[in-house]
């Protein structure tokens, strides 16, 4: 950075004094432009410096946790490091918080799937790291406070077409291929679904904001958070896994119980 | 039965008169060779002990009248609709189960109480022959059979015969041609060979509208239909549109090399084993799973089986753009989408 210089001393030289003037003045004239050219940079340089990159101190712990946690496998600049972790360029602040809110980031192990577990960073150093992996590499954003205001048949509709299928009718949760399987959603925040369709967790598909658009999206969260809140109507719903456990129960315990009503009527009294 | 050569003394109306009900049942058993050795009360006639297993009884029967006046007090008055801000609806169907449930649980309660505690425990003994019945016994009863298939004359009266297996063959007709509606000619109108899609349509989403390129992100899978009335509710419509990861290398089944657009490619969601719909697709290990059977499909092979029980390929759609931008049908599915039938012919 150009710092603007004091003024050369003129030649001390006599004889060559108006040489040695109209020199001086050339001197201070160069001076005082580069001078000005220098403010003038230093005055607009290091607020562009920080808009690249600490754009606040959220980022910046973000940043941070990132160094500590996340840079041994996804690399200095979020490019990734072959046979450790993928790039994190464009997955944005949605695949983050998904990953590190739900406990699956930091992962403990390379497998064909991450497991879920307790979340290892509060809500807000999750929403800084997520914050600073977003001011780098950009992507999806996943959108604050309630989501539950979509329109619910809309959600039902869209959720038995394009979620019921591996996350069960009732969200559940259900095998995939080679032992991977889809989480049930019981503890699922709204954010976390969002998230998930926004971003398309490990072997989900990605459901982007033309292919689902975002109030969909908000009717898919309103749908599921309502299933789970609402009760069974037949009595027990048998952890609401469908008719082979119902009628698991129905012929163990049932008919069990019939079994000893009848040994009871047959013993003798 | 009585055996040969028992007998009985004669007995006038006037000594069975003399008789208990109790010693009339002794002597009717004793007719049919049936002794009874003991009975005896569990408890004393007229004992405390007696009146309370009566109460008990009671009781139950009582209970149950009560459970069945609850259930139809739930049936009337319960609130039963769904509503997300009351929800005592969730117990409706329960309160009925167990009103019900212990309303006969009740009667047979009082009823098996009954036979254990008040009915006399009764020790009875029958004489049983040994090995056949003895010559008589079985030449009379063969003959009784002859005897009333000869009174019927159906042997000899033909008109009757026939007329019979007439009338009851006609019988097993009406339960025999309603099946004959279930059977259909899949030519006659080629159901099973075509579906809605053709040349030109649009692939649209659940609401209606079109889709473009630009609209799936990579690793993302979209369910489309046909764009035609009743398009989203044809069975044999729906497609799966997935857009495959720029770097995932398509080795397509053979004539099916241009089906596809970039990335893009399209396959019928109705599995070729049962007709489920297979929508699982795994992005990342491009797997398309069937959840009835766990049949799997490679995308990346134009949905070629490769686990489970499925042997076909789900049928590809092909696929372009319009002018327009929009995702269109080159064509038909080339081959009959969903579960085998007799007359397919094999494609593959």
């Amino acid at each position: 950075m150009t710092k603007p210089t004091a003024a050369e001393p003129a030649d001390p030289s006599p004889g060559l004094l108006a040489r040695a003037r109209r020199r001086a003045s050339s001197t201070i004239a160069l001076t005082v432009a580069l001078g000005a050219v220098g403010f003038g940079y230093a005055a607009i340089a290091p607020s562009s410096a920080a808009a690249d990159q600490t754009p606040s101190a959220d980022a910046q712990r973000g940043q941070q946790i990132y160094q500590t946690a996340c840079i041994t496998c996804h690399g200095r600049n979020l490019q990734g490091v072959p046979d450790r972790g993928p790039s994190l360029i464009g997955v944005g602040e949605a695949a983050t918080y998904f990953q590190v809110a739900t406990g699956r980031m930091p992962a403990a192990a390379q497998g064909s799937q991450i497991p879920a577990k307790p979340p290892q960073y509060t809500e807000e150093q999750v929403n800084q790291i997520a914050g600073y992996v977003q001011s780098v590499g950009g992507g999806p954003q996943v959108p604050s406070g309630n989501l539950r205001d979509g329109d619910m048949a809309l959600g039902g509709e869209l959720f038995r077409l394009n979620c019921a299928q591996c996350h069960n009718f009732a969200g559940k949760g259900g095998a995939l291929s080679s032992g991977k399987s889809a989480p049930g959603l019981g503890t699922s925040t709204d954010q976390v679904i969002y998230a998930a369709m926004l971003s398309g967790p490990e072997n989900m598909p990605v459901f982007g904001d033309n292919n689902i658009t975002p109030a969909e999206k908000r009717a898919i969260v309103s749908y599921v958070q309502t299933l789970k809140e609402t009760k069974d109507p037949g009595g027990n719903g048998v952890g609401r896994l469908g008719p082979v456990p119902e009628s698991i129960v129905l012929w163990v315990a049932g008919i069990g119980a019939l079994m000893f009503a009848v040994l009871w009527i047959g013993a003798k009294s | 039965m009585s055996g040969e050569g028992t007998s009985q003394p004669a007995r006038t109306a006037a000594d069975l008169d003399g008789l208990s009900d109790e010693e009339l049942t002794h002597l009717g058993a004793g007719l049919d060779g049936v002794r009874i050795l003991e009975r005896e009360h569990r408890f004393a006639p007229g004992s405390k002990a007696e009146r309370r297993a009566e109460r008990l009884v009671a009781g139950c029967f009582v209970i149950a009248f009560l459970s069945v006046v609850g259930f139809i007090a739930v049936y009337l008055f319960y609130p039963w609709r769904f509503s997300l801000a009351d929800q005592r609806y969730f117990l409706y169907t329960p309160l009925l189960g167990l009103t019900m449930g212990l309303a006969l649980l009740a009667v047979g309660a009082g009823i098996v109480l009954w036979g254990k505690l008040l009915m006399p425990h009764e020790t009875a003994v029958q004489d049983r022959h040994d090995g056949f019945s003895d010559e008589t016994d079985r030449r009379t009863i063969a003959a009784t059979f002859r005897d009333s298939l000869e009174m019927t004359g159906l042997a000899r009266r033909s008109l009757l015969r026939r007329s019979l297996f007439l009338g009851s063959g006609a019988l097993g007709l009406m339960a025999v041609v309603p099946l004959g509606g279930l059977v259909k000619n899949p030519w006659a109108k080629k159901e099973l060979l075509g579906t809605p899609w053709k040349a030109g349509m649009r692939l649209v989403r659940l609401d209606g509208v079109a889709v473009r390129p630009e609209d799936l992100r990579p690793g993302g899978m979209e369910t489309v239909f046909p764009d035609v009335p009743g398009g989203r509710h044809a069975p044999d419509g729906p497609v799966m549109l997935i857009r495959l990861y720029p770097d995932v290398t398509r080795r397509p089944r053979a004539g099916q090399a241009d089906y596809s657009w970039g990335s893009y490619v399209a396959f019928s969601k109705i599995c070729t084993h049962v007709g489920c719909p297979t929508s699982l697709y795994e992005q990342q290990t491009n797997k398309i799973l069937c959840p009835c059977h766990q049949s799997q499909f490679d995308a990346t092979r134009d949905a070629k089986p490769i686990f489970g029980p499925a042997t076909r390929s789900l049928p590809m759609l092909p696929i372009t753009v319009d002018s327009e931008g929009f995702f269109v049908a080159r064509s038909d599915f080339r081959e009959p989408i969903g579960p085998a039938f007799w007359e397919r012919r094999n494609y593959d």
